[in-house]
């Protein structure tokens, strides 16, 4: 065990509540290790909170190795912190040094409400989704998977394309909260390969209404998202949305099949019935 | 308890077939008078719902997380198997049956494992025409890698992120019947309580995870795909939010646990730093083929590794097994770790690693070899650790990855319990005493797109429903029995957080109930287990209420179930008086000092009944037997 | 009639973006050659005086005085769109935010930019457009450019073009999904030569300010008699 530990200040957004004023508030965090990460010197506070009887911070993660997009945080001001295209859960201690004072916030934009604290509610990203996100095949109908040759470049660039984790990391960059380089990426993997052909066309503008119905702003090409990212999604992504959606609006010969309105549910309002 | 297996008669290559022709069918449109209730969004549960919702079932999905497509699934790095042959090089079918049956050391069904093998190539295809980009070839046609465990070279993969590939497809697939209105999705709820009405499974209470409060889902069958219970260990390799909650409510409804005891250890893990640690990253097995495993040859050498020269060195994998070396299988490569630990021979600050060494490689390959190979671990390492792997050898500890134990199913994938499924890495199946590499990708698809739409049919089909509703009165009661407990809970007031309870039971099943097992051991973890659930329903700080987002609340119900499972974890394996798999119990070795099975009294399942609160379980047996397949002593010397 | 994939292009944030782009590349488009003909003051004052009425006789020149119209309206009317859109749901409330690489001073500049070079135009309306040009268009010009004042201005609105376009005239060719790992980069550099371009009408300015032209006179005068 290392003796280098040192102690930190957190100052860390606190609200109880959707409808809830918020606040930063300070804590000290002592005998921090450089080899934590930072959600575990937040584990350590939070220990503390609640041997005090004190409500913990509210955060969000789960896998804790960067890939299920569950945590996000805004660390002194950088998207997922300071360490570049990563998730704040990569993020480690070393990082910082005694005496430093870190201020630790949600994602802010519109159309992530906060829940609590450090929570926020990224439904809006499913719904874009379920507009159509997908390749409408049912199970047991595919042909052999080797039917249809996929040149390893076009591949490789779906790959880069799918390797999106949803975390919301690009509309909390974006100067204006927009979703388009969530949205391409997902366009994007699916019109690249052949087996996302047959409704590439459909898909770009169901996807794009879809997310216009939602509070995002507009892509003003600053290429904060791709400077976040941290799976590195390229902003080519985000070209070949509007190549999509514009050569669909404009040549597309029919008018897409949109999925019916009242057949799109919200994710996280159920109906009882 | 009976155990009937259900499985078909027939040879085993045509019992998958004959027994989807012979179960009962839904007519197509009394399918939507049929509600289903999947509880996880991991790849069994989003396939499932995904397909069920293809063939016009009404399903309804509850996940943990945020979006369905956080589960866990998605950290699977390494591919998912099929017996495709695309590479020429013999493979089949039978061979992959038969390696899964191998690999799981003789105490999987065979008629499972083998419908499983059967299956591999479809999810393949499919998976491909959802848009899953699998890696190719220049010739565009599907790449291979090999991986553990076979000696064909048949795992599919996307880079190093195939558990997310998938996932994403089937969840992708799910949102698409989502909009079709057939899925409906409800995040952010954890499934607390099954209702069983008239004897069978009806229902389902789930907590509303951002308001507190509970909801009741009534519907004709509920389908578990919930995974592993990996983190009982406290330290492990899933993720924060996996438990075994659901299938423990499950097992005190009635569902019967099988084999809980077998748990499986992944042997290159980055060791944890200190007390803080919250969780272990693994790293690809596949570093073994250019690493070499060693630690000092004397005990309590502190010099960095750089100094300790070549004749100080003890390469314990090569030493003992000379054939296989550093690719031994995960368990045989896990134990030699820790017992050189446990010789004082560990390394790094805690003591608690052993040196995974690239000097010989690199000097044989160059550096951008290793780079253009492992590059993204290398850096992962780094991330974590602050070292240069190039530089100085990377230090790895064995971790808990996951748990073949689970819900016993039949072959519909029913449990004990009517109307109640378990599927994917939650029941117990298919992976017998252990898991090959890119096997549990393969299973939980193979369970949600291909098995549970043909065999749930046979259950719905076959039998008339009374109406049941969300405001019957078993609802009620089962709301009111969770706000009991959670308000228990919270009146307990104590001094210790619920992570501290679950660090100390993590402890306990770590050193006395983890690689190796011993009677002593075993007995010690059964007396200490009950001590830390009578401190934690004494001495639990929990603040803040019931009706609000609590994650500390959320946390405490976990570990309470965790606290209860882990005694019949330990029970289980005191119980299996052998070595086999990923259970090592150190009474039944070689003598040589390898795993010793002990077939005549222990070829069967272990299957666990509830018998009340603070009532001993009861173990009932399912005999295992092999027809197809000559049972054999793993030997990798 | 379908006219359901026209009205997209007003009522999605694509169609919008890209109705943008389009007639900012235009304006671009514009600007250049307008930049050409500014040039053409170094012929002298015959010279520019006999383009210049030739221009205006034209009848075809009012259509495109009208079509260049019609492109500020629609790219001031989509932008601001677009931005009081982005005004609404950007994020808001960070404590301190820092840029992590992306944005540009001319990127996060545009709305200030476009602002400026509107104003700029108001005031170039006033004093080259809607006046007396009875004296020539080419003493008018040059003699605007002799007052420190004027050339002031016409320095501030060429910045202000040179920051816009430094973003403007890529982010039109991705928003119209033009983006190729060839020639993007071309396309950026491009952009920022037309960008800088706009320094040319400085320069002009500044060529009139110092009474270059009358130093170099004895040339200028020998090419007006060529």
């Amino acid at each position: 065990m290392t003796n280098n530990h040192f102690d930190v200040t957190i100052r860390v957004w606190r609200q109880n509540g959707p409808d809830e004023p918020g606040r930063m508030v300070a804590y000290k965090v002592k005998d921090i290790s450089p080899d934590m990460s930072f959600l575990e010197m937040i584990d350590v506070l939070n220990e503390d909170l609640i041997k005090k009887n004190e409500q913990p911070i509210t955060v969000e993660s789960d896998c804790r190795e960067g890939i299920c997009g569950c945590c996000g945080l805004v660390v002194n001001g950088e998207v997922h912190g300071p360490d570049e295209h990563s998730t704040v859960c990569q993020l480690h201690m070393r990082r910082f040094k005694e005496g430093d004072v870190i201020t630790v916030e949600p994602w802010r934009v519109k159309s992530f409400p906060i829940i609590k604290d450090l929570a926020v509610d990224r439904s809006a990203l499913d719904r874009i989704i379920q507009a159509g996100g997908y390749i409408s095949v049912n199970t047991g109908a595919a042909p052999d998977a080797n039917a249809i040759p996929v040149d390893k470049e076009t591949a490789e660039e779906a790959m880069d394309s799918a390797a999106c984790i949803g975390c919301g990391a690009c509309v909390a960059a974006c100067p204006n909260g927009a979703a388009m380089l969530f949205t391409g990426a997902k366009v994007s993997q699916l019109a690249l390969l052949p087996q996302g052909k047959p409704e590439r066309e459909r898909r770009a503008i169901c996807m794009l209404e879809a997310m216009d119905k939602e509070s995002f702003g507009n892509c003003s090409n600053e290429y904060e998202c791709e400077a976040v990212c941290p799976k590195e999604v390229k902003v080519s992504n985000i070209a070949r949305l509007n190549r999509e959606f514009l050569l669909a609006n404009l040549l597309g010969k029919t008018e897409p099949n949109a999925p019916a309105k009242h057949l799109i549910s919200t994710p996280d309002v159920p109906e009882e019935d | 308890m009976k155990l009937d297996a259900q499985i078909p008669a027939g040879p085993i290559e045509k019992k998958w077939d004959s027994h989807k022709f012979n179960v009962k069918l839904v007519n197509p449109n009394n399918k939507r008078k049929f509600d289903i209730l999947v509880v996880g969004t991991g790849l069994a549960g989003a396939s499932a719902a995904a397909s069920l919702g293809e063939l016009g079932y009404n399903v309804k999905v509850f996940c943990l997380q945020d979006t369905p497509r956080r589960a866990h699934s998605i950290a699977a790095q390494g591919g998912i198997n099929a017996a495709k042959n695309y590479t020429n090089d013999g493979d089949s079918v039978w061979r992959l049956f038969h390696d899964t049956i191998k690999g799981g050391d003789y105490r999987a069904r065979e008629a499972n494992v083998y419908r499983l093998a059967q299956i591999s190539n479809q999810i393949i295809d499919h998976c491909t025409a959802i848009g899953v980009p699998f890696g190719r070839e220049y010739g565009g046609l599907l790449s291979n890698r090999s991986f553990g465990g076979a000696q064909v070279s048949r795992t599919f993969y996307t880079r190093g992120q195939t558990g997310q590939q998938l996932l994403l497809g089937a969840y992708s697939s799910m949102m698409r019947q989502a909009a079709a209105g057939t899925v409906k999705v409800y995040p952010r709820r954890e499934m607390v309580d099954i209702i069983i009405s008239n004897g069978r499974a009806r229902g389902i209470v789930a907590r509303n995870l951002v308001t507190g409060a509970l909801e009741s889902y009534a519907g004709h069958a509920v389908l578990l795909c919930t995974g592993g219970y990996a983190n009982v260990f406290y330290l492990s390799t899933n993720a924060a939010g996996c438990n075994v909650s659901a299938a423990w409510t499950a097992y005190k409804k009635g569902a019967g646990f099988a084999n809980p005891c077998f748990t499986q250890i992944h042997p290159t893990c980055i060791p944890r730093s200190g007390e803080h640690q919250s969780k272990l990253t693994l790293m690809s097995e596949s570093l073994r083929n250019d690493g070499r495993i060693w630690v000092p040859k004397t005990k309590g050498d502190k010099r960095p590794p750089n100094q300790i020269h070549e004749e100080e060195r003890d390469y314990f994998l090569e030493r003992r097994y000379p054939a296989f070396g550093n690719l031994v299988p995960r368990d045989i490569a896990s134990r030699a770790s820790k017992s050189m630990i446990d010789e004082g021979r560990g390394v790094g600050p805690t003591g608690l690693s052993v040196y995974l060494d690239f000097r010989d490689s690199i000097k044989r390959q160059g550096e951008d070899k290793i780079r253009e190979k492992y590059g993204n671990l290398f850096d992962m390492y780094k991330q974590i650790t602050d070292e240069n792997g190039y530089k100085v050898p990377m230090r790895i500890y064995p971790a808990s990855h996951y748990t073949m134990g689970g819900l016993w199913v039949d072959y519909n994938l029913m449990t004990t319990v009517p109307g109640l499924f378990s599927l994917g890495e939650a029941n117990f199946s298919d992976h017998g005493a252990n898991r090959l590499g890119a096997s549990a990708l393969m299973q939980g698809l193979a369970d949600g797109f291909f098995v549970i739409p043909a065999t749930i049919g046979g259950y719905l089909g076959g039998s008339k429903f009374e109406p049941v509703s969300a405001t019957a009165a078993e609802f009620k009661a089962g709301e009111l029995a969770v706000k009991h407990k959670l308000s228990k809970l919270l009146e307990i007031k104590g001094k210790k957080t619920p992570t501290e309870f679950h660090r100390q039971l993590g402890n306990v099943m770590w050193n006395d109930c983890g690689m190796g097992r011993n009677e002593a051991g075993l007995k010690k973890a059964l007396k200490k287990i009950p001590e830390i659930r009578e401190e934690f329903w004494s001495n639990l700080a929990l603040p803040g209420t019931t009706m609000e987002m609590n994650q500390t609340l959320e946390k405490a119900v976990k570990v309470a179930d965790f606290l209860e499972f882990s005694e019949l974890l330990v029970k289980d394996a005191l119980e299996r008086k052998e070595s086999c798999g990923a259970h090592f119990r150190e009474e039944s070795v070689t003598t040589e000092g390898e795993a010793k099975r002990n077939d005549a009294a222990f070829s069967h399942a272990s299957v666990w009944e509830y018998t009340g609160e603070g009532k001993e379980p009861v173990l009932n047996k399912e005999p295992l037997a092999f027809e197809n397949i000559k049972m054999a002593e793993r030997n990798y010397k | 009639m379908n006219t359901l994939f026209l009205k997209r292009l007003i009522t999605t944030s694509i169609g919008r973006k890209a109705l943008m782009a389009a007639s900012g590349l235009l304006l671009g488009l514009f600007m250049l050659v307008h930049l050409a003909e500014n040039l053409l003051l170094f012929k002298g004052e015959v010279f520019y005086n006999t383009y210049v009425d030739f221009l205006l006789s034209n009848p075809l020149t009012i259509f495109l005085e009208f079509g260049l119209l019609g492109l500020f309206i629609v790219h001031i009317t989509m932008g601001v769109w677009v931005r009081i859109e982005d005004f609404i749901n950007a994020p808001r409330g960070y404590e301190a935010r820092k840029w992590q690489g992306g944005r540009t001073i001319g990127s996060s500049t545009m709305l200030y930019t476009a602002a400026a070079i509107l104003a700029y135009l108001a005031y170039h309306m006033l004093t080259f457009r809607f006046v007396d040009h009875s004296i020539g268009f080419y003493q008018m010009i040059t003699s605007a450019f002799r007052s420190k004042m004027f050339v002031a201005v016409y320095i501030g609105g060429a910045l202000a073009l040179v920051l816009h376009l430094s973003h403007g005239m890529q982010s039109a060719f991705q928003t119209l999904g033009v983006n190729h790992p060839k020639y993007t980069p071309l396309i950026k550099l491009g952009g920022w030569l037309v960008a800088l371009a706009m320094m040319i009408f400085a320069f002009i300015s500044v060529y009139y300010l110092l009474n270059l032209d009358l130093k170099a006179c004895g040339t200028s005068e020998m090419l007006v008699i060529r």
